[in-house]
């Protein structure tokens, strides 16, 4: 189905970026001018995500040049899954970002750059060819670069090479391989590259030489931007350096889009023929060390802000684990994982930022009493770290139930480390819990009950709740949601829905006669 | 031709890989340049005519039957020559605010400081301004 206006999903945030440059020195219209963005994509996103509930795919082929000749944008369920929940993670963040960011970070670009970020998280969820993916990338990197040197401070500007030389590196191999890619092929659009790799494949003509390692190489530059395990150690220092608004909208979208590009490219394309041999294990292995490690780091700090950093990587793992099953409800398991995750992560991180604006610190031995101060944070808290844990009603329960399910005839063992991590996060948050909420209040920190009020934290709490309350609807609205991931799954592991809706042409006369004006 | 971008590509990364595993700043920035241009001219070794799709293109009267150059990996590196100008100036720029909070570009000493340092190119630039 064609439908031009999803377009507007990378419009209206490049809009809005353009006008608050603009309006750089009035933080207020700012903000609303950033809501209203967010909160129209949003509805946007959630309409055409009902309207293609039975499977249909909305393409849009730019200047009406068929596919492989024009720009390709498609919404279908995966993208459109994880467009709606980042834009819902998004709106959390910023709204949090009102009370907790200081007003010189706020006045330094925050608001543009928050809005760029979304123009390429949204570009790479909607396009469908890899030249493009690259671009979006390029477009949400400039953006975070931006965001994780804001304010400026000196730990947080030593920390800003590590993730900025690793990410330019990996969008460098990106760029080679799309260009290996057109070389061998002579296309970038994604439907086209599986109609050519599909039609040799059957026909036993054979890939080009050369293809699994441009297989291999994708799957370094999808590692790098998603914190797969050989690739991951940029990932705790730079989140734990940047502004808690900045880092909950890091962990919630960007890790993540590294994982989609793996969900988008590999089921599709570029784990055909002997590419997927090399490919599979590589992942499987990536998934169970992921995991594993991610959550053992995790469990050995003290700090707050580094335990849930490095927590992210260890559900990164349960996403590559899904991911490498390359099965229908392994793909969907993934991918509905993604969405709970993107929720609850973002608002452990938010309330992490709560706790640093109470304490002046988050490292646990110098918490206490929270639940005693701020009620409303200890019970956030505990609904999220519970949903992270994934303690059956809420959401991340049903992730997990699927995704071991899925594994346990082929992979047992890496269904046995997915449970055993689940533990072990249980007893990570369980140290936070107890030692930052349950505990007696120190003596120390009682002189400072005081200072409590003083914080205007409205839109802190706001974006806390938000994102809490969507965190409980994953839950209970789980047969829905996961119904969305399945057809999301069914659509990759079985690409004629994909190839019917972008229908590329094989030859360029017809498109030069069916072809734009432009 | 083709041996002969080869070889610089080569020499490009090798370059710049070498660069890179240095401890200043600068020269690891000056490698993540070159590495970019290595790969503008990898994706320009292996264009050639226009691979699969110009039966119809080919026999246009205008050519005369010369042989075609395709333009899209052209395009490509087009797009990614400007992507790396933009974030060369914004690594540029990173170094510059580094240069003028730290007083160093060296990595293990930014690692190691925890203070700030003053030096006397930090006082006579007046770093708030910076980001005014």
């Amino acid at each position: 189905m064609t439908d031009n206006l999803i377009g507007l999903l990378v419009i209206i945030p490049m809009i809005t970026a353009v006008v608050s440059v603009a309006l750089v020195r009035h933080p207020q219209p700012q903000r609303i001018l950033g809501l209203v963005s967010f909160g129209s994509m949003l509805l946007l996103a959630i309409r055409w995500l009902i309207q293609i509930r039975n499977g249909d795919i909305l393409v849009s082929q730019m200047g009406g040049w068929p596919a492989p000749f024009g720009i390709t944008l498609v919404f279908d369920s995966l993208s459109g899954l994880l467009l709606c929940t980042g834009l819902v993670v998004a709106i959390g963040c910023y709204v949090h970002a009102f009370s907790v960011l200081g007003s010189d970070s706020e006045r330094r670009y925050f608001h543009p750059l928050v809005q760029l970020l979304l123009v390429g998280v949204n570009q790479c969820f909607l396009t469908g060819d890899l030249f493009n993916m690259f671009v979006g990338f390029e477009i949400m990197l400039m953006a975070s670069y931006g965001l994780v040197s804001l304010g400026g401070r000196r730990s947080q500007i030593s920390q800003a090479y590590k993730y900025l030389i690793l990410n330019l590196v990996a969008s460098t191999a990106f760029v080679i391989s799309a260009g290996f890619v057109y070389g061998m092929f002579g296309t970038l659009n994604l439907a086209d590259l599986a109609r050519i790799v599909d039609a040799r494949v059957s026909s036993g003509q054979g890939l080009p030489p050369g293809f699994v390692a441009i297989s291999v190489l994708l799957l370094f530059v999808f590692g790098a931007k998603g914190a797969f395990f050989p690739l991951w150690f940029w990932l705790p220092d730079t989140y734990h350096t940047c502004p808690t608004p900045v880092a909950a909208l890091f962990s919630g979208l960007l890790t993540k889009v590294g994982v989609y590009g793996v969900a988008r490219t590999f089921p599709l394309v570029f784990a055909a023929g002997d590419a997927g041999n090399v490919v599979t294990p590589l992942l499987l292995g990536s998934a169970a060390v992921t995991m594993l490690l991610g959550v053992l780091g995790a469990v050995s700090q003290s700090q707050v802000r580094r335990i849930l950093a490095i927590h992210v990587l260890s559900q990164v793992g349960y996403m590559i684990f899904g991911l490498a099953l390359m099965t229908t409800a392994g793909l969907a398991g993934a991918l509905y994982y993604m969405v709970q995750h993107m929720i609850v992560k973002s608002s452990l991180f938010l309330c992490c930022g709560v706790m640093e604006s109470h304490t002046g610190s988050d490292d646990l031995d110098k918490l206490g009493g929270l639940l005693r101060r701020d009620r409303f944070l200890g019970i956030s808290f505990f609904i999220a770290a519970m949903s992270l844990v994934g303690l059956p009603p809420l959401s991340g329960f049903f992730g997990k139930l699927v995704l071991v399910r899925e594994g346990w005839s082929e992979h047992w063992w890496l269904s046995a480390i997915a449970l055993l991590t689940g533990v072990l996060t249980l007893v990570s948050m369980l140290k936070i819990w107890s030692m930052g909420f349950w505990s007696r209040p120190l003596e120390s920190s009682q002189n400072q009950e005081h200072s409590l009020g003083s914080n205007n934290l409205g839109g802190a709490y706001t974006g806390i709740g938000f994102l809490v309350g969507a965190a409980l609807f994953v839950g209970v609205a789980a047969e829905p949601i996961y119904g969305i991931a399945l057809t999301a799954g069914e659509q990759l592991t079985d690409s004629t829905a994909y190839l019917k809706a972008v229908s590329p042409l094989s030859d360029i006369s017809s498109a030069l006669e069916s072809g734009g004006s432009g | 031709m083709t041996l002969v971008l080869a070889v610089c590509v080569a020499t490009l990364v090798t370059v710049s890989v070498y660069l890179m595993l240095s401890r200043e700043l600068k020269s690891i920035a000056m490698g993540v340049f070159l590495l970019g241009h290595g790969a503008n001219l990898a994706i320009i070794a292996m264009s050639g005519s226009p691979v699969s799709l110009v039966k119809g293109l080919r026999d246009a009267p205008i050519l005369g039957g010369a042989d075609l150059v395709d333009p899209l990996p052209q395009a490509l590196i087009l797009t990614a020559i400007v992507i790396n100008f933009a974030v060369m100036g914004f690594l540029l720029t990173l170094l510059i605010v580094t240069a003028r909070r730290t007083s160093t570009l060296n990595v293990d000493q930014l690692a190691k400081e925890d203070s700030p340092a003053v030096s006397p190119i930090l006082e006579r630039s007046r770093p708030e301004r910076f980001y005014e």
